[in-house]
This record gives C-alpha cells, sequence and structure tokens, in this order.
C-alpha cells in the first residue's frame, strides 16, 4: 500500500481529470442506487411514499451529515479518522443540556455547545500536535478516555421539556424537520469553502501530499489545529441537533452513529487517504445511508438486518475506493 | 497500513538494536514489563496480598483468556501490517454460531469445526476485500466489524441471547489445574508459542518483515499477498476460537458478546508494543504482558471499590503514553 501511495504524490494531469470525473461519478452512482432502493421499496410497498417516511429519513440525515462533515474535514486532511467523535458528541449535548436547564437564550446555548465541540478537538489537536502522535491512535484513547469520564458524571440527561431547543428538536420546516435544514446549509457552505477558498485547498493539499504542502509554506501545525477544531465544531453543532431531538440519552448513546459517518464519509468518494473528495457528496451518501433503516423496516426486516447491510456496504465501498486509487496509481 | 503514518523511514525504525542485551532493556517488551511489575506492585500495596492469591489470579484469568488467545492470533494481522477490527463481532458472531450448532444437536467438535470454517470464510472476505482489492484494512475491517455483528443480532433473535449448555464442554472450559483456571494456563501457553513464531521461526520474521516494509519484503522474494491473507485468517481463526469459548464459559450466547472487544485488545497489544497502524513492530509477549497488566488494573478497582469506568480512562492514558514512548524509541513521528 505504500508503494500507492508513494505513487500518489506524483499525480499526474490525466489522474487529476480522472479524480474530477470519479467525483462526479461517486455521485451518479450514488444517485442511481439510492433511486433504487427507493422505487423498490415503493414498489413493494406503495405506502412507503409517505410524509412519515420523508421525515424518518430526514431526522436521520440531519446528526450524521453534521458529523460527516466534521468527519469529511479530518479525513480531507490527511488526518484519517476522529475517532473520539463519540465523546465529543455526547460531551457537547451534554453542556446543550446543562446550559438550557439554566434558561439561557437558545442562541448561547448554541454558541456554547459548539465551542464545547471546538474546545474538544482543540484538546485533541493539542495531543497529536504537541506529542506528534497518530490521531487515529489519540482520538481512540481520548474517546475512551471522555466517554469513562462521562459515565462518572451523569448516567442519563434530556433537555428541558418545553424550552426552545427542545422545541427546534420537533419544530417542521416546509414539510421538513427544522434540525434537517442547518444540515444541507453546512454542507453546501463547507463543500464550497473547500474548494474554492485558500483554506480549504490548504487543508486538501496537506491532506494529498504533507511534504509538498510544508515545501509550499502550509505550515502542518496550524492545519492540524484548525481541522480539528472545525471538525470539533461541527461535532458541537450536531449535539445541538442531537440533544434537541434525541430525547434522553446516555454516554453510550452516540456509538452506533459512528460507523454510519464513517461510512458515509468513504461513500461520499472522500478517502480515507486524505487529498480528495467531494462534500456535496455527502448529501447523498448520508441520504442513502439514512434510506436504509426506513426501507428494511417496509420489508418486513428486522432492524439488526440494517447493520449487515451498512457494513457490507461499507465493505464494498473500501474495496472499490482501494481498486480505484491502486490503479490510478498504476 | 504503512501509508497513513509512514513516511520514508528506514526499515525497523531508528532501534540501536544489533546489541541483545541494550534491547532487552530497553525494548518495548521491557517497558511493558516494567508496567505490569507497577500493576503487581501496586495491588500488593492497594489490594494487600490477597492480590497474588490463586484465588483472585483465578478470577484475573477467567477474564482474560479470551482477550489472550484472541490478541495473540490477531497480533499476527498487527505485524503484517493489516489490522482486523473485525474481531470483536468475530468473537460474537462465533459464540453463536458455536451455540445455535448445540442446540441443533450436533456433536461438540462438528458445532466447533463448522464454526471455526464459517470465521475463516469471513476472514476470508477480509482478505479479499484488503489484499486483493487494496481495501483500507481500518475501514475494511470495521465494515466486517458492523456486519457480522448484525448478523450476530439476527442469529440471536428475540431473547438477545441463545441458551446452549453443554455439561461437558462447561465442565472442561471452566476447570481448574494448579489451582488455575486450565484455559488461562493455555491461553499463556498460546501467547508464548506465538512469541516464539514471531521472533524465532522464518514464518515469523517473514510477516514482520511484510509488515515493516512491504517493498522490501517483496524484493526479498516474499509474497506480501500470501503473508497478509495468511494473517487475516489466523487473525479470523483466533477470534473464533475465542469464540467458542466464550459460549463455554458462560453456557451461552448473547448478541452482545465480544462487542467493543476489538477496542480492549487492540488498547492493550499496543500498550504491550505493538502498533495498529504500521506492521513490523511488537510482540506476543508484549501484547500478552499488557493484556494482563489491563486485567491487573481493573481487578485493583474492583477490589478496591472505585468505580469500573476508570479502566478506560487509565487504559486511555496508558495507550497515550505507551504510543508516546514507542514514538521516542525510534517510531513514526505524525507529521
Amino acid at each position: 500500500m505504500s508503494l500507492d501511495r508513494a505513487m500518489d504524490r506524483t499525480p499526474s494531469r490525466a489522474l487529476l481529470l480522472g479524480v474530477r470525473l470519479h467525483g462526479w461519478g461517486t455521485g451518479l452512482t450514488l444517485l442511481a442506487v439510492w433511486l433504487l432502493l427507493i422505487a423498490a421499496t415503493g414498489f413493494y410497498r406503495p405506502d412507503f411514499f409517505t410524509h412519515q417516511t420523508v421525515l424518518a429519513i430526514a431526522f436521520t440525515m440531519s446528526i450524521v451529515g453534521v458529523m460527516a462533515i466534521g468527519q469529511g474535514i479530518v479525513a480531507n486532511s490527511g488526518g484519517f479518522i476522529d475517532l473520539s467523535q463519540p465523546a465529543g458528541l455526547i460531551l457537547s449535548s451534554l453542556v446543550a443540556v446543562r446550559l438550557s436547564e439554566t434558561g439561557l437564550p437558545f442562541v448561547l446555548v448554541v454558541v456554547g455547545t459548539v465551542l464545547t465541540g471546538m474546545v474538544w478537538g482543540g484538546v485533541n489537536a493539542t495531543i497529536i500536535v504537541l506529542a506528534k502522535l497518530n490521531p487515529v491512535i489519540v482520538t481512540l484513547a481520548t474517546n475512551f478516555i471522555g466517554l469513562a469520564t462521562l459515565y462518572l458524571v451523569f448516567q442519563l440527561a434530556q433537555v428541558p421539556i418545553g424550552s426552545a431547543i427542545y422545541d427546534f428538536g420537533r419544530a417542521n420546516l416546509l414539510g421538513l424537520p427544522a434540525i434537517w435544514w442547518p444540515m444541507l446549509a453546512l454542507v453546501l457552505l463547507v463543500g464550497l469553502l473547500m474548494r474554492s477558498t485558500r483554506y480549504g485547498r490548504r487543508i486538501t493539499a496537506v491532506g494529498g501530499n504533507r511534504a509538498a504542502a510544508a515545501a509550499r509554506g502550509i505550515s502542518l501545525k496550524k492545519t492540524r489545529f484548525g481541522t480539528f477544531i472545525a471538525a470539533g465544531g461541527f461535532v458541537g453543532f450536531a449535539a445541538i441537533l442531537f440533544a434537541s431531538s434525541a430525547g434522553p440519552f446516555n454516554p453510550g448513546s452516540a456509538n452506533t452513529l459512528q460507523l454510519n459517518i464513517i461510512a458515509a464519509v468513504i461513500l461520499a468518494g472522500i478517502s480515507l487517504r486524505g487529498g480528495q473528495g467531494n462534500f456535496w457528496m455527502l448529501l447523498l451518501s448520508v441520504g442513502f445511508l439514512s434510506t436504509i433503516p426506513t426501507s428494511l423496516v417496509f420489508f418486513g426486516l428486522s432492524s439488526d438486518t440494517q447493520t449487515i447491510f451498512q457494513g457490507a456496504i461499507l465493505i464494498i465501498a473500501v474495496a472499490i475506493d482501494g481498486y480505484r486509487i491502486r490503479r490510478g496509481a498504476r | 497500513m504503512t501509508d497513513i503514518a509512514a513516511d520514508k523511514r528506514p526499515a525497523g525504525g531508528g532501534v540501536i538494536a544489533h546489541h541483545p542485551l541494550r534491547e532487552m532493556l530497553t525494548g518495548s517488551v521491557a517497558s511493558i514489563g516494567f508496567t505490569f511489575i507497577v500493576v503487581i506492585v501496586a495491588g500488593l500495596l492497594l489490594v494487600g496480598p490477597k492480590f497474588v492469591s490463586a484465588g483472585n489470579i483465578s478470577i484475573m484469568g477467567a477474564f482474560v483468556i479470551v482477550p489472550l488467545i484472541v490478541g495473540a492470533f490477531s497480533g499476527f494481522a498487527l505485524l503484517a501490517g493489516v489490522v482486523d477490527l473485525s474481531i470483536g463481532s468475530m468473537v460474537g458472531i462465533s459464540s453463536a454460531l458455536f451455540a445455535l450448532f448445540i442446540t441443533m444437536g450436533w456433536p461438540l467438535w462438528a458445532a466447533g469445526a463448522v464454526t471455526l470454517l464459517i470465521c475463516l470464510g469471513f476472514g476470508a472476505i477480509n482478505a479479499v476485500a484488503i489484499v486483493g482489492f487494496g481495501a483500507d484494512a481500518i475501514a475494511a475491517t470495521l465494515g466486517m466489524l458492523t456486519a457480522l455483528r448484525g448478523i450476530t443480532w439476527v442469529l440471536a433473535g428475540n431473547e438477545k441471547a441463545i441458551f446452549a449448555f453443554d455439561m461437558n464442554f462447561f465442565g472442561l472450559v471452566n476447570q481448574s489445574v494448579f489451582g488455575l483456571p486450565l484455559f488461562f494456563l493455555l491461553a499463556i501457553l498460546v501467547s508464548l508459542i506465538a512469541a516464539l513464531v514471531a521472533t524465532k521461526t522464518r514464518v515469523g520474521r517473514h510477516v514482520r518483515a511484510v509488515g515493516g516494509d512491504e517493498l522490501a519484503a517483496a524484493r526479498a522474494g516474499i509474497s506480501v499477498k500470501r503473508v497478509r491473507t495468511a494473517a487475516l485468517l489466523l487473525s479470523a481463526f483466533g477470534a473464533g476460537i475465542g469464540g467458542i469459548i466464550y459460549e463455554g464459559q458462560l453456557g451461552s450466547a448473547a448478541g452482545a458478546t465480544g462487542f467493543g472487544l476489538e477496542f480492549q485488545v487492540y488498547a492493550a497489544l499496543m500498550i504491550g508494543g505493538y502498533s495498529i497502524l504500521r506492521g513490523g513492530v511488537g510482540n506476543p509477549l508484549g501484547g500478552a504482558l499488557g493484556l494482563l497488566a489491563v486485567a491487573g488494573v481493573s481487578n485493583i478497582l474492583d477490589n478496591t471499590g472505585v468505580s469500573p469506568y476508570f479502566v478506560n480512562i487509565i487504559v486511555g492514558l496508558l495507550l497515550l503514553a505507551a504510543v508516546l514512548l514507542d514514538r521516542l524509541r525510534g517510531g513514526d513521528a505524525f507529521e
């Protein structure tokens, strides 16, 4: 694999074009598979096409989508995976609960929660940069430590019923859950920023080739801090959506989200090897993955089967990703 | 796996390795050996002489049998540079399948053999994705982890567990010799054999060569693909055995059996000197000591009435300390 990577470092013009096309190819494939799933379910059970289904899918999309942006930024910058997202999400959600219990206005609750997520990302980044350790292991350890500490602090928490954040989690806007719209806005915004601003391109450059990026005068340390703090901010924002809509949660409540998020990032074509990916594709991959559980219920399959499908899809997706990189490198 | 971490680093890191005595005192086994002694001393101070009594060691031992065996086998996958995250779910599905076959009235040997064959089949899928297609090992085995957990839940059905108590097998697995669990002693033996294979045999050298620098290994005529495939199959096989033993210990298999085991095992193995991101480093002996040290810490907390959640905090801190130590010893620096 290191052979592939070594060759990755000198992409030819043709390869770049291929990557660009493959970005849209990924999108078309995802869209086709998603539509196929919807059509098949609707054909089997016409009552699939209800507003209720749309609401269920959109709810699932919201939290996974926002966290996937954070995960995508980390992956894109060459940080591989942030395994500490569950701990960050629960920590921020707990802050959201405590802040809303004091009766602070909603805006301040949001600010406080997002800041908590950014601090969490900053802690990770500090360890990674100062100790020069690999993010995967650091975030594995901080997730261990964070979740265990959270278990010591609380067992069950919920935002106060009737508070602004509680109402936000249950409100609808234009036929979709209110929490879905910020997700859409953030994915579109980040996709645009990553592509057309200097900072976005720096992140991608560092992820693609650290040495070349450093030689071009991009500070690796600053980029690493920036990406992890930004990723933490998205986890913090996801915590608002999570705390507002999830009902009572415990420190283990976010563990099942982790895999969905990683799968969404890989399916969207944001390579875990860094340096490539179109964030807009997250809308399709998250939408597709969020439709699976609802579809399976309509097919009369237990909710346990959804994890089988998600796992199988992830294996196939990374196999295709690996194959593409290998072929592209030759 | 080298692709995430390793840039152009000479094989074997910067370790001053050619002096066996120095290696013995400064290598990764030495630091985990030291940690292990610290844990025992802490146990003696905090818990008292009871800590090293046969009764207490039996309690600890019974808990680490499965992690020790699973760790000894999956350590080869780490050495070959392909981390297998699916081991926890593999333990779960193996335990569920074995229980299921027993409830169907199959003889023990047939139930065990078919269970292990199915586990090898799943290991082969891992190998096809990772070695055949070049999928990233962490992501692919994460997918396998999810899929197998799903199948295990489906097998466990509405009761969330399969009850399959076989008197003979229960007796065998929970047998004691010299006041210690038989299978604990066997697990230690397996770890020692794994250590010998990894360090003293040609096979072990090939595995470590592939994990350390696959290009150099390929130039030396070692088939990288074959070694990695074998390592992934071995890892699945070890997890399969672990699942069968779990079933024997409990007399049942739950949908959640083995949940999160992969993180516990790998955290302990990394504390013991392995790396999940870089092949070729680590030693089954260090891995076993890492698992025993973590079991010791958790036993101390149990005996002193401290919340069990502190185990994970200590494991997390030890993990960070271990990888930092590894880096200072000449391992990969990130950036």
